[in-house]
């Protein structure tokens, strides 16, 4: 063969390169499912709910950080009307809400529903770190929402000398963006992942998230404030207990809900009860799936 | 020279009150194992052992050298499967689907890349590769199935059922391919199947499955020519064959008449030639056509179903 000829097409061949065992199999099916959740490499419906979703967990923020650098610098009033990190939670609970309720289930039931559950079990990869793989492609798909539009205020408050002082205390404030926004994406994961390991159908996790999130939310609201039993009572709230978590990590140690007189202890061992509940459901139905059927 | 594709001992396997395998004994070697048998015969259930994703409740399975319980992700990382039912994400282009398996499975991304379209092109989709698999037909998703099942290059490929809900001619084409990757491509291969004639097509050996137990395991050659094989002879002259029987069994050799000139002799051992040859001569009976016949796999499957009872 000359030196200016060379075979572009050889077919297949034997390999026997390099193999990169199980974490290789984690790290593609974590890429494949963040994919797949944000509707990359899919037709642009499918697009549609994850970006709008992204869109409004930053709108809000984009909007202070632009109404702050219009306000003079001395109008101190004014700029005291931004918002603190853990009140801008309550200005994207929705968009987190809706990233967790609408397109979590995209990342457990395709599989079930297609039974390609067959085809991953029979690689390297086991029930165990399957589903690692997936809580944590679904953990960073919702860290997009809960720490990415709190970096950006952080960097906007930096920028525009409306945020913490000095190195240090930025570097603080970053930790607990990152721990608070860690915490209920965590929780969203466990909660989103349950959900979804119940059916094989996106429609019915979607819709037995609704029931389960606005449900326990009204049982933990009229036990704690209409029956008067305990304020802490509100921890049974899957809308409050994430977001009450986040707030006494960010810069609201009494609290930043309607859980404001609950013990952090509380808080804290009713937010990971709930994630380990979520966890342990999620571990049981997989141990049992039967696959090759 | 390597050894066993796979080893069972005694395996047994039950679901509930079903008892899905008992007792399986046989030894699968290298080139193309066709796994025959009946729907629920247990096949499936073997091949979810061999993959390690069930502990069998007795006996020892060996795969790959290994015990598929114990080194579970290491004998996958080494296994293509290919499950009988539809398993592809419809959404999902072929060629995105071939590359995950390949990466899960350990290649790094741009091999996983080229050999997706290498497998793909190998199974004979070309330009389709890049559809979803929703839009491609029977043939074509099954054609995935079996790329995805090769591309990651491993010791050993496991085939369920992989001609279900195809025609005639893209059931030849599929079994032409599974000839193909087992004898050119020199993977070895375990095909799952409740067709008799699409194990007998293929595969080099069996292991016939009934009611959880393996009742013949072997070399397809080595099956059909062990025991009950036969001698037939055509002579010229109808008459002739009475002679040569009433000759044969003079000298203790088994015949019978089959009637137009036709002797079936039982082939016990090598001297029978020898005896066929001298009373033929003897007799002055002309032969028109003399050949050994082989039991074909239904004779062997059914002899080895009264040998099971």
């Amino acid at each position: 063969m000359s030196d200016t000829s060379r075979i572009f097409e050889q077919g297949y061949r034997r390999y026997d390169g390099p193999r990169l065992g199980r974490w290789a199999a984690v790290r593609s099916v974590w890429k494949h499912t963040v994919q797949r959740v944000l509707g990359l490499r899919r037709s642009a419906r499918h697009k549609v709910l994850p970006f709008l979703a992204i869109l409004f967990a930053y709108l809000p923020a984009i909007a202070f950080i632009g109404i702050l650098a219009l306000v003079p610098a001395d109008a101190d009033q004014a700029r005291d009307l931004a918002p603190t990190y853990s009140q801008y939670y309550g200005f994207v609970t929705a968009a987190i809400a809706l990233f967790i309720v609408f397109s979590a289930p995209e990342a457990l039931c395709p599989d079930r529903r297609h039974r390609s559950m067959s085809l991953y079990l029979a690689s390297p990869l086991t029930r165990e770190t399957y589903l690692l793989a997936k809580a944590l492609a679904v953990f960073t798909v919702l860290c997009l929402v809960t720490i990415g539009p709190l970096l950006l205020l952080l960097i906007g408050y930096v920028l525009q000398t409306n945020g913490p002082d000095g190195p240090v205390g930025v570097l603080a404030q970053l930790a607990r963006i990152l721990g608070a926004g860690a915490a209920v994406a965590l929780f969203g994961t466990a909660f989103a992942l349950a959900l979804a390991s119940l059916t094989d159908r996106k429609g019915l996790a979607t819709g037995g998230a609704l029931i389960v999130l606005f449900g326990t939310h009204i049982v933990g609201g009229v036990t704690a404030f209409v029956l008067d039993l305990s304020n802490a009572a509100i921890m049974l709230s899957l809308f409050v207990a994430p977001f009450e978590v986040a707030a006494r990590i960010l810069d609201a140690p009494n609290g930043g809900t309607a859980a404001t007189s609950t013990p952090n202890l509380t808080v804290f061992v009713a937010a990971l009860a709930w994630t380990a509940l979520f966890s342990m459901l999620v571990y049981v139905r997989y141990a049992s799936l039967q696959v090759t059927r | 020279m390597p050894g066993p594709v796979v080893v069972a001992e005694q395996v047994a396997k039950r679901w509930g009150s079903t008892q899905a395998l008992t007792s399986a004994t046989f030894t699968i070697g290298r080139g193309i194992t066709g796994l025959l048998g009946a729907n629920g015969a247990g096949k499936t259930t073997l091949l979810t052992l061999i993959l390690g994703l069930h502990r069998p409740d007795g006996g020892r399975l060996l795969v790959l050298g290994a015990d598929p319980v114990q080194a579970g992700p290491a004998v996958r990382a080494r296994i293509g499967y290919a499950p009988e039912h539809d398993a592809l994400p419809p959404d999902v282009a072929a060629h995105d689907v071939v590359r995950h398996i390949a990466e899960i499975h350990g290649l790094p991304g741009r091999v996983a890349t080229a050999r997706a379209s290498d497998a793909l092109y190998e199974v004979g989709l070309g330009e389709e590769r890049f559809r979803p698999v929703g839009t491609m037909s029977t043939g074509q998703r099954q054609r995935v199935k079996l790329a995805q099942a090769i591309v990651h290059d491993p010791a050993l490929v496991l085939l369920d059922e992989p001609t279900n809900g195809l025609d005639p001619v893209q059931r030849d084409q599929m079994l032409a391919l599974i000839r193909h990757v087992g004898h050119d491509l020199g993977l070895d291969v375990i095909l799952s199947s409740h067709l008799l004639d699409e194990v007998e097509r293929v595969s080099d050996a069996v292991v016939i499955i009934e009611q959880g137990h393996a009742t013949v395991g072997g070399r397809m050659d080595e099956l059909r020519n062990a025991g009950n094989t036969e001698l037939v002879v055509s002579l010229d002259d109808p008459a002739g064959a009475t002679v040569l029987v009433s000759a044969l069994q003079r000298r203790r050799v088994a015949s019978s008449d089959a009637g137009q000139g036709t002797v079936v002799v039982a082939l016990a051992d090598d001297a029978v030639f020898d005896a066929v040859r001298d009373e033929v001569a003897a007799a002055g009976l002309g032969v028109r056509a003399m050949k050994v016949r082989t039991r074909s796999l239904e004779e062997v499957f059914l002899a080895g179903q009264t040998g099971a009872r």
